[in-house]
């Protein structure tokens, strides 16, 4: 598998308080992983894990506090140039969250298309302007008199795909989807995941597809990976990753799924979010986590590989001792 | 019958806007026991949220109730006054509101909203206002020493509890929730939910639960209700439901849950979008979506259809014509 | 999923470009109606006034004191002049310092506030400071020093004066709104697609504060008749010029009201405060145009079932 974006160690620390008392906010803190060609990557957690300010770190909206990105073997902070910069933008896109906030109210809709279709495809005139606009509308499923739409006039739905067809107007090697669905209704959603899966089989795009639910990202995503406080706790083929976690933070978020057809899983797990201001070395998991070991509250865990492309950030499963947690 | 607590009779909800009404509950009937646990299913704009808020007596213009009743516990609450409601609410119902940090107070502490209400319906003396909202936390499993935080100091895992702990303040027979663990995590809804059961089993209340996702309610509600475009589609006990959908547009719902468990199926959800409910389709409102309409489907409305103990608004399901 | 209870959206789409919405926005609304007619009234005045009143307002060779005659509508002043033509003439300039001072105040609020809600660190600092120390000197004290310091002839003093006076509490209003829109994911997107920050501001943020830029707009003209008649009332504006101010000005030093004339002074002051609640109108309807949730409520009839 060709490798199109790599991090290296990539953080992101913010500094809040006020002038009398400085903390540190630990987002994001040394996450390395790859996306491939043709891949949907699926980056999930709670809230407070990370996962967002990742997207914007991939986005170039933040600059990160430490480490690197590579995108196509260039070095992403190196990109000082408005033309590399451009680029950059228009083969990494970002798709957000929100269809009702993500599209301004006051144009039509085809204003954000048109506009990034002149900034980035600056060989095509007025007319291949409009007609790359219709054809990428087909392509995410709109008709094409929809360009004419006010925003309101769309449903939630509609206005996703019009983010995707904007996203894909640039011709993106990388689409960073930030939640894509989760405002959503359920019978609406599997439409966009279907979506995001045929840009990968078809258009040849990749995704990072970020979530909280794991149900959809087991739907489309070929690997997983699982964040928990600002660090990557478990990372692999996604089936491997959901038949077989290894780590306790994984099963416990399986665990607490809701799945009609399986029996209820009485977890006691009060679901605290971690507080990642000036945190101390060792797993951040630790307070939660009932096999906790002494190592645990000392070391932080680094992620390493037990399977096939398969990595775990847990001292008890890096032990080899088979970690039943939440199960 | 002694046993039921409430009972809704034909309720119809307008909103009165310049162009015209438009009817967001149409013709809503449904009985709630004792203790039972109602789920109320639906995706957006089918009505769940009006129907809860009609049900409370919360409307707001341009919403009105333009027909039928609402009884607890024996009275009608269609057309009673603010005073007269007061008596009813928070003692006997409680409502627990989808974002906590929409429906608590952002500049005042916990401890002081659990004090504006315990006054609200009493003369209760210090005392007694910190025995009773301690016992509340503690009922939450919250540290009673955070009445003293503000809404935004405390986890929306937490915020929500304290919500449940505000309308469990007098124990009411009834407590109706709407979406209240929409904004959570996987982790903390599963919490959440945890807790309600617990509490409904050890207190007896009646809880109403809007959620617009089906799976989350699954295992702890005794009947569930599927909305769509402000009628009733399909009514039975949860497993019924789960277990034997009738009702394509619950069918629909239902596949469109990817799980994580089991082979993965291609899924397709349900194509198109639901109706504008100020001009409906004619005859059966889920009509342009439905991979079973036939003719007579686009001409007559259907009404509700008893069958097996579920109640089913589809035409083809009433005469038999789709095999279940 | 945020499912707060609103109302469902609606199906039929404006049909037409902005003016035709605003005009049929307007004929809906009774408020915009009233204050559209009487702002055009006014303008019609303005713009032809020697249509409506046959006299010069400044001939002066009248019968003076005279009451209400057929020759003179509202009869004469102490100088023999035409009251009916002085109001009649007065509309222009009043309307001129509306305009003028109402779009200058508001430009200048949007540049200042807007800028200083998106750019932020420093330009923010910097722009904010200044905004508030002119939202903190009281304006009415202000103003007079300034119009008495720029004892001018010009109409100019006047509108200049007040629109440097008043910009500050506009430009506190729209930096607010900004800030609130500065985190828009419509925005972060116009940023990640690779806008530069001056379109963003221009072409993305303003557009979407319209509303609130429009009923700027109409607050700042409605002040700006105030302050000015205000100001040519107490006398320094120019005594010479033909407004409504100085017309109340003269009435006033004339003691109008108690030799006996008293519409010298009530007809100014009854076209000051007609032409300050058309501006007050629009205001208020405006905010309903906008907002759905102020619009005035209408109890719906008791439906029966429509099936058996």
């Amino acid at each position: 598998m060709t490798e199109l974006l790599k991090t290296d160690n990539l953080t992101k620390h913010f500094k809040i308080g006020n002038t009398l008392s400085r903390h540190t906010l630990h987002a994001v803190d040394e996450v390395s992983f790859t996306i491939g060609e043709r891949e949907i990557v699926a980056l999930a957690g709670e809230s407070g894990s990370g996962k967002s300010t990742i997207a914007r770190l991939l986005a170039r909206i933040y600059k990160p506090t430490a480490g690197t990105i590579t995108f196509g073997g260039q070095s992403v902070a190196g990109m000082r140039s408005r033309r590399a910069q451009l680029k950059y933008s228009a083969e990494v896109p970002m798709v957000f969250q929100d269809p009702f906030a993500s599209i301004n109210p006051v144009f039509r809709v085809s204003h954000g298309m048109l506009r990034s279709l002149k900034l980035h495809r600056t060989d095509l005139n007025a007319a291949q302007r409009q007609a790359e606009a219709e054809r990428v509308f087909d392509i995410v499923g709109l008709k094409p008199d929809m360009l004419e739409r006010f925003p309101y006039e769309l449903s939630g739905g509609q206005r996703q795909r019009v983010g995707f067809a904007q996203a894909l107007a640039m011709k993106p090697r990388l689409i960073i989807a930030d939640e894509p669905v989760s405002m959503l209704d359920v019978s609406i959603r599997i439409g966009l995941l279907n979506l995001m899966a045929k840009l990968r089989d078809e258009e040849g795009v990749s995704i990072l597809y970020i979530t909280h639910d794991i149900a959809s990202a087991r739907y489309v995503a070929d690997r997983l990976i699982v964040m928990y406080a600002g660090h990557i706790a478990e990372a692999g083929p996604i089936e491997d990753v959901l038949t077989a976690p290894k780590h306790p933070y994984t099963q416990l978020l399986l665990s607490a799924v809701p799945d009609p057809k399986a029996p209820l899983a009485e977890v006691t797990d009060r679901g605290e979010p971690p507080k990642v201001i000036d945190p101390t070395p060792g797993c951040r998991f630790r307070w939660r986590c009932p096999l906790a070991i002494d190592t645990c509250s000392t070391v932080t865990p680094p992620l390493t590989e037990l399977a096939a492309r398969h990595e775990v950030a847990c001292h008890v499963a890096q032990s080899g001792a088979e970690v039943k947690a939440f199960v | 019958m002694a046993d039921q607590i409430l009972e809704v009779c034909g309720l119809s909800v307008d909103y009165v806007l310049d162009r015209g009404n438009v009817r967001a509950v149409d013709d809503v009937s449904f009985t709630l026991d004792h203790g039972e646990f109602l789920g109320i299913v639906g995706e957006s704009g089918c009505g769940k949220s009006t129907l809860l808020f009609a049900v409370a007596q919360l409307l707001a213009p341009p919403a009105q109730v333009t027909d039928g009743s609402v009884t607890f516990r024996g009275n009608n609450l269609v057309g009673l006054t603010d005073k007269q409601l007061s008596a009813v609410r928070w003692k006997d119902m409680s409502v627990v509101m989808q974002s906590a940090m929409n429906a608590l107070n952002p500049v005042k502490s916990i401890g002081a909203q659990f004090k504006d209400v315990l006054q609200a319906h009493g003369k209760p003396s210090k005392q007694e206002v910190h025995a009773r909202s301690a016992e509340v936390m503690r009922m939450v499993g919250i540290d009673p020493v955070h009445l003293r935080s503000y809404p935004h100091q405390l986890s929306g895992g937490m915020r929500q509890r304290s919500m449940i702990a505000m309308a469990m303040l007098f124990t009411p027979d009834l407590v109706i929730m709407d979406e209240p663990t929409s904004a959570l995590d996987v982790v903390a809804q599963r919490a959440l939910m945890l807790q309600i059961k617990e509490l409904q089993q050890q207190y007896g209340f009646a809880v109403i639960f809007v959620t617009h996702d089906m799976s989350l309610v699954s295992h702890f509600s005794d009947r569930l209700m599927v909305m769509y475009a402000g009628q009733i589609d399909e009514l039975g006990r949860t497993r019924a439901v789960f277990d034997h959908p009738r009702h394509p547009y619950t069918r629909g719902l239902l596949d469109a849950f990817p799980s994580i468990r089991g082979p993965k199926a291609a899924l397709r959800g349900i194509p198109g979008n639901p109706p504008d409910l100020g001009s409906p389709p004619p005859g059966c409102r889920f009509n342009p979506r439905c991979q079973h309409a036939v003719d007579k489907c686009f001409e007559t409305e259907p009404a509700l259809f008893g069958i097996d103990g579920s109640l089913v608004r589809c035409l083809r399901v009433a005469d038999g014509s789709i095999n279940q | 999923m945020t499912a707060t209870v609103v109302a469902p959206t609606p199906t039929q789409i404006p049909s037409g470009n902005a003016f035709a919405r605003v005009f049929r926005a307007v004929r809906a609304n009774r408020k915009a109606t009233v204050g559209a007619i009487l702002l055009l009234i006014f303008i019609l005045i303005a713009l032809f006034p020697g249509v409506i009143a046959h006299d010069s307002p400044s001939a002066d060779n009248y019968t003076p004191k005279l009451g209400f005659t057929t020759a003179h509508l509202l009869g004469t002043n102490t100088f023999g002049q035409d009251l009916w033509a002085q109001v009649i003439y007065g509309t222009g300039s009043m309307l001129q310092i509306a305009f003028i001072v109402g779009a200058a105040t508001t430009a200048i609020a949007v540049l200042i506030g807007v800028a200083a809600a998106y750019l932020g660190g420093l330009w923010d600092g910097s722009l904010s400071v200044l905004t508030d120390v002119l939202l903190v000197i009281p304006l009415f004290p202000l103003l007079i020093v300034i119009a008495g310091y720029a004892h001018g002839d010009s109409i100019w003093v006047m509108i200049i004066s007040i629109t440097v006076t008043s910009w500050s509490y506009t430009a506190r209003q729209l930096r607010a709104q900004a800030l609130t829109l500065r985190n828009r994911d419509f925005l972060e997107a116009a940023r990640v697609r690779g806008e530069r920050k001056l379109y963003v501001i221009v072409v993305e943020i303003i557009p979407t504060m319209t509303s609130l830029i429009v009923a700027s707009f109409l607050t700042n003209a409605l002040y700006a008749i105030l302050f000015s008649s205000g100001l040519q009332f107490i006398g320094l504006g120019n005594p010479n010029q033909v407004s409504w101010g100085t017309t109340l000005y003269w009435a006033q030093s004339e003691a109008a009201l108690q030799t006996g004339m008293p519409w010298w002074a009530l007809a100014p002051g009854i076209c000051i405060a007609l032409l300050g609640t058309a501006f007050a109108l629009l205001n208020y309807a405006f905010d309903e145009i906008g907002n759905p949730a102020l619009r005035p409520v209408r109890k719906a009839r008791k439906v029966g079932r429509a099936r058996g």
